[in-house]
């Protein structure tokens, strides 16, 4: 394992695609964090002063990369690639045949991509966030908003996770189907409109309006609820909305079911 | 030492056989030539050895099959057809990934680059590589670790005579200090002067293997041409099981399944004047050719 674990640890490090990647989540996320901090902070010094409710909400929203309402985490997608790539190269450039006369166990070799990818996805997840709490702590110290606060801790490490997870599936549809385009256009596609095209589907067609609560258990829908904040769904693991730890565990089985097809396939098929 | 033993090798694809019940053995200190026709399985029988494909059979390496071995590049170099290697990745930065693997340090990968003379593009990117550079870069990675068992496909290709020749060298020496190689290649002319033993197959079955000059002494276009002005009681007299005689112009005979000792003696003891007698010796080519002939047809009648 430790073999393959050095070779993953090199492989992604010396691809130019992981650098790439990796600087553009962090001048998105920052950026992003600076320029919202920046309004912010003019938006105080005018005078608005949000509510005592809205306020607290201020820095887990800087920090999460403004997920927790309900957008995209967008840096997962970008990290993701990253994932892709893992599995998407060794099969566009015959990399596969290397990986595989280089490292003998086909678990170990599969093992490794995903131990590696998760920690590089963690880190970069991570490191975005504690730079953009840094950012707007810059900007927004004097106002009186408080980045050392349970939400936000809540928030880094729910963010971190639910990266990892995106990355890990976005790595093993890209085994499974081998094809590293495709791979990259399911990835946006299934999250961003497949499941936004089902839960109208089930809103809008009459008979079906019956399943339609049931559109909160679609993998993504329910894994963009591990970043919320502040808990809405009245204390239920599976209520609707789904709480935080309830979409952790529909997203997570999710990303196992794949992973373990993905390893599956991995072991029995044709490198 | 490093004794290969394939054993009942098998594939199918979409219910076709492309290698069906191919056994061999690959003797340490030899050059092993695999040979066989365009689609024979030779490359999909070095992907079963290494455990790349799955399928039937097995493959040891000194009694291990090669998903059992651990830093298995330390034991088994192979190299397989088509440039296994990220384009962007650089020539150094790729052997220092497969030598992390293997626990095989940084000195060696500069060690085979400037032996593979791949020093001056260790840092450039293998996109801009010839065939030739790119097929350099693949032996460095089978050497890397010095391993006791190489199993290459078509290494000569994209390289040019003097690349070709070195090679020959390389791969003689590497067989010449106790080590397997176990090599495929279309170049007949090639593998006549770098093989020891051959391993012959056509329709992904084993049609021959053993050494190379036993290969082309069994040929049946080893002949024999005599010259004599009584060519049709020579050719009579020559006759029997195994012997054809064919004339080839007037005066002239070429015999073949007899060796010149025996048309020489047979004339003698006829009383049979000769003009000349000598020994057509078959080439590797032409053996394998005549050997391969029937998988060759096959294949050609099958598109």
């Amino acid at each position: 394992m430790s073999a393959a674990l050095a070779y993953e640890w090199t492989r992604i490090r010396t691809i130019r695609s992981t650098w790439w990647l990796t600087a553009l989540t962090l001048a998105l996320g920052v950026g992003l964090a600076f320029l919202v901090s920046w309004g912010m902070s003019v938006d105080l010094g005018n005078g608005n002063t949000p509510g005592p409710q809205e306020r607290p909400l201020i820095a887990p929203m800087i920090v999460g990369q403004f997920a927790g309402q309900g957008a995209p985490l967008f840096i997962a997608y970008v990290i993701a690639m990253v994932g892709v790539f893992a599995w998407g190269h060794e099969y566009r450039h015959g990399m596969i045949r290397a990986t595989l006369t280089a490292l003998s166990s086909r678990t170990s070799a599969w093992a490794a991509k995903y131990v590696v990818v998760a920690l590089w996805a963690a880190g970069t997840a991570l490191l975005t966030m504690l730079l953009s709490a840094a950012v707007g702590w810059l900007w927004l110290r004097d106002d009186g908003i408080s980045f050392a606060t349970g939400d936000v801790a809540q928030v880094l490490v729910a963010t971190a996770a639910y990266t990892v997870l995106f990355t890990w599936v976005a790595a093993a549809l890209a085994s499974l189907i081998r094809q590293q385009a495709a791979a990259l256009v399911l990835m946006f596609l299934w999250p961003l409109a497949l499941e936004n095209v089902i839960t109208l589907v089930l809103n809008v067609v009459p008979g079906l309006d019956a399943l339609a609560s049931l559109s909160r258990f679609l993998p993504y829908n329910a894994g963009a609820r591990m970043l919320s904040v502040g808990d809405r769904s009245g204390g239920a693991l599976f209520g609707d909305p789904l709480s935080p730890w309830g979409g952790l565990l529909v997203f997570g089985a999710f990303a196992a079911v794949l992973l373990g097809a993905s390893l599956v396939l991995f072991r029995e098929r044709d490198a | 030492m490093a004794v290969i033993e394939a054993r009942g090798l098998g594939k199918q694809y979409s219910g076709k056989p492309a290698v069906a019940d191919l056994s061999f053995d690959v003797a340490p200190g030899s050059v092993t030539g695999f040979l066989g026709p365009n689609g024979a399985g030779k490359s999909t029988t070095m992907r079963l050895m290494l455990g790349l494909d799955r399928g039937a059979g097995t493959t040891t390496f000194d009694g291990e099959p090669f998903t059992a071995l651990e830093r298995p590049m330390r034991r088994v170099g192979a190299l397989l057809e088509a440039r296994p290697f990220h384009p962007t990745r650089t020539a150094r930065n790729h052997l220092r990934m497969l030598a992390a693997a293997n626990g095989i340090p940084l000195r060696r990968v500069d060690q085979v680059l400037e032996q593979l003379g791949l020093a001056a593009v260790a840092r450039k990117k293998p996109k801009t590589f010839s065939l030739g550079m790119g097929q350099r870069l693949g032996l460095a990675a089978a050497l890397l670790g010095d391993p006791d068992t190489l199993i290459l496909d078509e290494p000569a290709n994209g390289l040019d005579p003097q690349g070709i020749q070195w090679m020959r060298t390389l791969l003689k020496g590497l067989a010449a200090d106790g080590r397997s190689v176990f090599v495929s290649s279309h170049l007949l002319s090639e593998m006549a002067l770098l093989a020891d033993q051959l391993v012959v197959i056509g329709r992904g079955r084993l049609i021959t293997s053993g050494p190379v000059a036993d290969f082309v002494k069994g040929s049946r276009r080893n002949t024999v041409l005599v010259r004599t002005p009584q060519a049709d009681e020579l050719a009579a007299r020559l006759a029997g099981d195994g012997v054809t005689v064919e004339p080839t112009e007037p005066g002239a005979l070429t015999v073949t399944g007899m060796d010149v000792a025996a048309v020489g003696d047979v004339a003698f003891d006829h009383g049979i004047r000769l003009h000349e007698l000598t020994a057509r010796a078959a080439t590797l080519e032409e053996a394998f050719l005549e050997a391969t002939g029937d998988a060759q047809e096959f294949e050609a009648s099958a598109r």
